[in-house]
């Protein structure tokens, strides 16, 4: 009597579509993956509870570094006519060129009257020099005219003021820019922070507990 | 699956060697790990690097006296952020009574009063002094966020409070 064969299948799996498709995903999240936009100047920003996250688009960006600096970055389309504009409240014509140069710098960090010839730097140069800051003590507040400039460009339309100080700055130097953007009547900002959770069993849990127990409640 | 097949061929003659074929296929396998290990990597790099802001209304200044708000001696609570991370803390308006805690603590200091004071009377004054960093006063607005007290203020300490900060961080060796 012949037995009946039994068929072995083959136990190695083609791995090629697998392979496709992960890597067809890995290009999509390296893509679609949003950089860390890489500021000149470090800066470590404390943390709080808030989980809002913070705006991308229209901004006006105040930095404090540790060494109570003051930085201004804004959205690549603002920086052409903002300075246009500075020029005209300080009397100051910027040539073509000088406009250029201001747009292609990563970050404003100098007094107006230096502007031009910092922007013509190098990053390679700019890393070798003591960057100045902008100048906000109450003598002297150019952060003031900045954002004067700023809001009169973006004609009424809504922008956010972010804020983002470094944990080791002090107090006085956020109080000198609050005062430039209060002189502006603009009163409401985001301050930049790094997301923390929010401490168990403090008051902010237990209430965000029972906004969840009622939420699902109804939702029955 | 598509295995190679090696025919035999019969057409060589026998004292020719057979060349052995091997098979075209690749083992894969490795590839899809490191594949997937890419993809978690940019997954978690991507989610954490979100930056979070916090809301910050501050009140237009004003010189009338009329608009200031009115704050009952009762129910408030005055924090003074000093240099060192160290809070400087009295009730009512007595800076006389100034008691001294750290950022730790602080949460309790503001509980206890809270749950003394009718929450209509509650009010506390945060003072940020000259030597207090940024990370103080926004820890400390997080805390009232945490704690969930509505009504709060910041204003600068008066020459009196410096003074008696200043004694109290001479006295107790603070730099």
């Amino acid at each position: 009597m012949a037995r009946a064969k039994i068929k072995r299948g083959s136990t190695s799996v083609d791995m090629t579509p697998m392979c496709d498709v992960a890597f067809l995903l890995l290009t999509f999240f390296i893509l679609a993956a949003q950089f860390k936009p890489a500021s000149a100047v470090p800066i470590n920003p404390p943390s709080s509870v808030s989980q809002k996250v913070a705006p991308q688009k229209n901004f006006l960006n105040v930095s404090i570094d540790k060494n109570n600096k003051v930085y201004l970055y804004m959205s690549q389309e603002l920086k052409a006519p903002v300075l246009e504009e500075l020029g005209k409240e300080r009397n100051i014509t910027f040539t073509p060129q000088e406009i250029k140069d201001f747009e292609q710098a990563a970050y404003i960090g100098t007094p107006i009257s230096q502007l031009t010839q910092f922007d013509k730097l190098t990053p390679e140069q700019i890393k070798a020099t003591i960057i100045p800051g902008i100048p906000v003590d109450s003598a002297n507040n150019e952060l003031t005219s900045w954002i004067s400039a700023t809001i009169t460009v973006r004609m009424g339309e809504p922008l956010n003021y972010l804020i983002k100080g470094d944990d080791a700055s002090k107090y006085s130097t956020f109080e000198n820019v609050i005062d430039a953007f209060k002189k502006n009547d603009v009163y409401k900002y985001n301050l930049i922070t790094n997301a923390k959770d929010v401490p168990q069993g403090s008051e902010l849990y237990k209430r965000s507990l029972e906004e969840q127990k009622e939420g699902k409640k109804g939702g029955e | 699956m598509a295995e190679m097949e090696v025919k035999e061929s019969s057409k060589k003659g026998p004292g020719v060697k057979k060349s052995k074929k091997h098979s075209t296929r690749v083992d894969l396998t490795p590839m899809v790990d490191l594949g997937f290990l890419l993809i978690t990597f940019f997954i978690f790099t991507t989610t954490v690097s979100q930056a979070t802001a916090m809301d910050l209304n501050m009140p237009k200044d004003t010189k009338d006296p009329k608009l200031d708000m009115k704050v009952k001696e009762s129910g408030s609570l005055t924090l003074l952020l000093g240099k060192g991370n160290v809070i400087y803390y009295y009730f009512k308006n007595d800076p006389a009574t100034m008691q001294t805690t750290t950022y730790k603590d602080v949460r309790d200091v503001i509980l206890k009063k809270k749950a003394s004071t009718p929450a209509t009377d509650l009010f506390i004054i945060i003072k940020p002094d000259k030597d207090a960093t940024y990370e103080n006063a926004v820890n400390m607005l997080d805390e009232m966020k945490i704690d969930d007290i509505s009504r709060y203020a910041m204003v600068d300490p008066s020459p009196d409070e410096y003074s008696k900060i200043e004694q109290t961080e001479a006295a107790a060796g603070i730099k």
